[in-house]
């Protein structure tokens, strides 16, 4: 036998045998990857983590937490985007992916074309969070405080661009304030100088403020979302206070690269959807501040694209733009 | 619940089987985790974090805060014995620590580092238990302009740090401060540097550049100086432990490495790096043998191996009393907490009295095996150096490689290893000292963005940063340091031509 043939046959030998492994045996035969974005320890890594574990039982194999942080989320996503579309790698993208798709200049993967939404897995609100040296009770009296303060008061953010970062140059906006946007690297440094009194004011997570906020480090002005939390009965929403266009949550989901196969999608994500509808799990991400969804893949696939389109305009708004 | 009543309460918690077996396979890895180059502290806590699913809370806590600490204690085994430095905080542990395996001395060194571990972890449990609440809030004053100030000292300190000459230091600090501006400037997220790599945009890995200048260039080294040549690193087995004038050199560098490491651990940020490079350059200052630094002192491994693990244990305060991670692998650990539905946040101390106090006996507890599993690893680790040269150089090779690419699976680090490595060994040959510009390397995102947040903070205007009691001082020290030198020559000359001038008139 040639060389070429050689090549030939073993080809065709490989692709019958994964021909028959798609047949006989059922997704998924070895532990699945979900890759986190960003650093341990954030709202994202929890989530993941809290929903892997009840997938992992779901579908009798291991569920490995992979953190690729950097870049805004965009080095993990890039790196799912160019795996094998086999269901084994997944990506936790966030709502900071929505506002990436404008944000960055330039960017070699596309969240609405090249992956697939799998299933929302929760979303958070956030919080509008004050530093107690700052004497406002209410989204309202902030402003009057900020106008009085020669506007030399500042808010902390995550990080340029984040949802935090975009929500609040949406309320200067909408105020007529210019507070300083300042930087971080990541919502516990920042977390961190808002308690010591550095910044005044932040747009936060509701779950990584929650526990310093009952403890009553920091003063709860107003939250997004509908509805106000039932472990925090006495913040208003924004809409209360009079701020309704300020309505921003961020969201965690999982997605697959677009050429996943459909069975393989449609498994993932009813899995990861009774994954998020067990109780257990439930009761874990309201602890966390967090509001469960689980929803298919088809719901969560047209969010994403009202999602990208809605972070846009206030990207273009904010001025911010990333190379 | 008073301290000695929690320790108490703690110890009880601490020393139930469970948590025996939690806390020993927590150090166990930490150790293995701190002696292979490359994978950190942070990844093994990650991996391993789904297995602790089913312990407790407190004793999944137990468990990856040995991993912590316990990588502090093999972080120094590598770097003594073959100049490569397992973890960044064992960086500086190259400079005397590789010099006195050189010499014979490796198990001295390696026991030095061990003890002072031990007594660093000591004192780092006994802040914690009768100062967390205190130390806590204090800590919470450090915002970006005191940051700021805190790098402008330790630049001042890094281009003291070493024997060699002050242009030569400044020389390093400048291309560390540089390399250091790759990436993503940290305010507006403009690329510098990047060539459009995405990769290069959250800036150069830090670990896989220590491997290298070090590692890779003291194979490159060792190639050159022939292969054939006599070992240098012959031990006899007798020589293991300290002599009795090394065992009293080392005392006073362990317990000021010991405190301070643990005040810098409070500080938000990764600090212990700071800790280190500064306890180097404080022994070398009150030494009386300044000229055996960077020629196998042995304070000079005493000293930042304390500083380093205390800086591990006072990060713990921040985390346990506030419920704020200052540093990515207390963020690690407070993830881990909200996995177990632990409240966390300042009220963990009185809502979850098991957690705190468990884990700060834990701490306790997991000293003494280190400790123990650690004296006794000496023997086998310097018998490797028996080993002939041809094998060592392969298993330091495969160790640098591996290791490199074990950090995020990438191969950017690998090229960054073989040109550090390039770079380590030209360094070298033109007496520079890379040490410095890996601390520089380190330092300089902390400085460029707490620069910049600071200028944010005061809309601009400098002058506030010098109206804040810490910073102002810490600027107003790095001013006098600079300034001093060129008093003191002043003054000198004053008083050579004082006596003359007095001639003169009489």
């Amino acid at each position: 036998m040639s060389h070429k043939n050689l090549v030939l046959v073993s080809l065709l030998a490989f692709g019958m045998c994964s021909i028959a492994e798609a047949q006989t045996t059922e997704f998924p035969v070895r532990p699945i990857r979900i890759v986190v974005p960003f650093a341990a320890g954030g709202a994202t890594d929890v989530i993941a983590r809290v929903v892997g574990q009840k997938v992992s039982e779901l579908l009798g194999q291991p569920v490995l937490i992979d953190n690729k942080a950097g870049a805004n989320g965009n080095i993990g996503a890039l790196q799912v985007a160019r795996s094998v579309p086999d269901g084994y790698t997944i990506l936790m993208a966030t709502s900071s992916h929505a506002i990436n798709a404008t944000l960055y200049r330039k960017l070699d993967y596309q969240l609405t074309t090249d992956f697939v939404g799998l299933s929302n897995l929760a979303s958070v609100p956030l919080l509008l969070v004050v530093n107690n040296a700052v004497t406002a009770k209410t989204p309202t009296e902030l402003v009057t405080y900020v106008k009085a303060n020669g506007d030399k008061v500042n808010f902390g953010s995550g990080g340029t661009g984040t949802a935090a970062h975009l929500a609040g140059e949406q309320f200067n906006t909408l105020a007529g304030v210019r507070m300083m946007h300042v930087a971080y690297k990541g919502g516990a440094p920042a977390q961190t100088d808002l308690i010591g009194g550095q910044i005044q004011v932040m747009f936060a997570n509701l779950p990584e403020v929650l526990t310093q906020v009952q403890a009553g480090r920091l003063r709860p002005l107003a939250v997004t979302g509908g509805t106000r939390r039932a472990n925090l009965p006495s913040v208003p929403t924004f809409a209360e206070a009079g701020f309704a266009q300020v309505d921003a949550k961020s969201w965690f989901g999982l997605f697959a690269p677009a050429a996943t196969p459909a069975p393989v999608i449609a498994k993932l994500s009813s899995a990861i959807a009774k994954a998020v509808a067990d109780s257990a799990v439930q009761a874990r991400l309201n602890e966390l501040g967090a509001d469960p969804i689980g929803n298919q893949s088809e719901t969560f696939q047209k969010f994403v694209v009202q999602e990208v389109e809605r972070w846009g305009v206030l990207v273009q708004r904010s001025g911010a733009t990333v190379d | 619940m008073n301290a000695f009543e929690g320790l108490a309460f703690g110890f009880s918690i601490a020393l139930q089987w469970q948590n025996l077996l939690a806390c020993f396979t927590g150090v166990l890895i930490g150790t293995v985790v701190g002696v292979l180059p490359g994978i950190g502290p942070i990844g093994a806590m990650a991996l391993l974090l789904p297995v602790t699913y089913s312990m407790t809370p407190a004793g999944a806590l137990i468990m990856l805060a040995g991993i912590y600490y316990g990588s502090m204690y093999g972080g120094s085994t590598t770097s003594i014995l073959l100049k490569v430095p397992g973890e960044v905080s064992s960086v500086i542990t190259v400079l005397d620590g590789y010099e006195m395996a050189r010499r014979g001395r490796a198990g001295a060194a390696l026991f030095v580092a061990a003890v002072g571990s031990f007594a660093a972890g000591s004192i780092g449990i006994l802040g914690l238990a009768f100062l967390a609440p205190v130390l806590a809030a204090s800590a919470l004053r450090f915002g970006p302009p005191e940051f700021f100030a805190l790098c402008i000292l330790g630049l001042l300190v890094l281009s003291r740090l070493t024997g060699s000459s002050l242009v030569r230091a400044a020389v390093m600090v400048a291309l560390g401060l540089g390399l250091s501006t790759v990436g993503m400037e940290p305010m507006s997220g403009v690329a510098r540097f990047t060539f459009g790599s995405l990769e290069l945009s959250q800036g150069l890995e830090l670990v896989p550049i220590a491997i290298g200048l070090f590692g890779v260039a003291e194979l490159l080294s060792s190639a050159h100086d022939k292969l054939t040549a006599e070992r240098p690193l012959k031990v006899r087995f007798k020589e293991l432990l300290p002599t009795r004038s090394e065992w009293k050199r080392s005392q006073g560098p362990i317990v000021r490495g010991s405190i301070m490491g643990f005040l810098f651990g409070l500080i938000p940020g990764p600090t212990a790096i700071i800790a280190t490079f500064s306890s180097y350059a404080l022994e070398r200052k009150l030494s009386k043998h300044p000229e055996e630094f960077g020629h196998g002192a042995i304070e000079g491994v005493a000293g930042p191996e304390s500083a380093n693990n205390g800086a591990a244990q006072g990060a713990f305060i921040p985390l346990l009393a506030l419920g704020i991670p200052f540093a990515p692998a207390s963020a690690m650990l407070l993830t881990a907490l909200l996995i177990h539905g632990a409240k966390t946040g300042p009220m963990l101390m009185v809502e979850s009295p098991e957690i705190f106090w468990g884990v700060t006996s834990s701490m306790y507890v997991g000293n003494v095996m280190l400790l123990l599993l650690n004296l006794p690893l000496i023997g086998v680790f310097v018998a490797l150096l028996r080993l002939p040269m041809y094998l060592i150089s392969s298993l330091v090779a495969l160790l640098c490689v591996v290791g490199t690419y074990a950090i995020s699976n990438s191969l950017l680090d690998l090229w960054v290893l073989l040109l550090s490595g390039v770079a380590g060994y030209v360094l070298r040959q033109l007496k520079f000292e890379p040490v410095i510009l890996l601390m520089a390397l380190a330092l300089g995102p902390i400085l460029e963005r707490s620069f910049l947040q600071s200028l944010y903070l005061t809309q601009g205007d400098l002058a506030d940063i010098m109206t804040r009691p810490i910073a102002g001082t810490m600027l107003v020290i790095a001013a006098a340091v600079l300034i001093y030198p060129l008093l003191q020559g002043l003054v000198m000359r004053w008083r050579a031509a004082k006596p003359l001038a007095d001639l003169k008139k009489s």
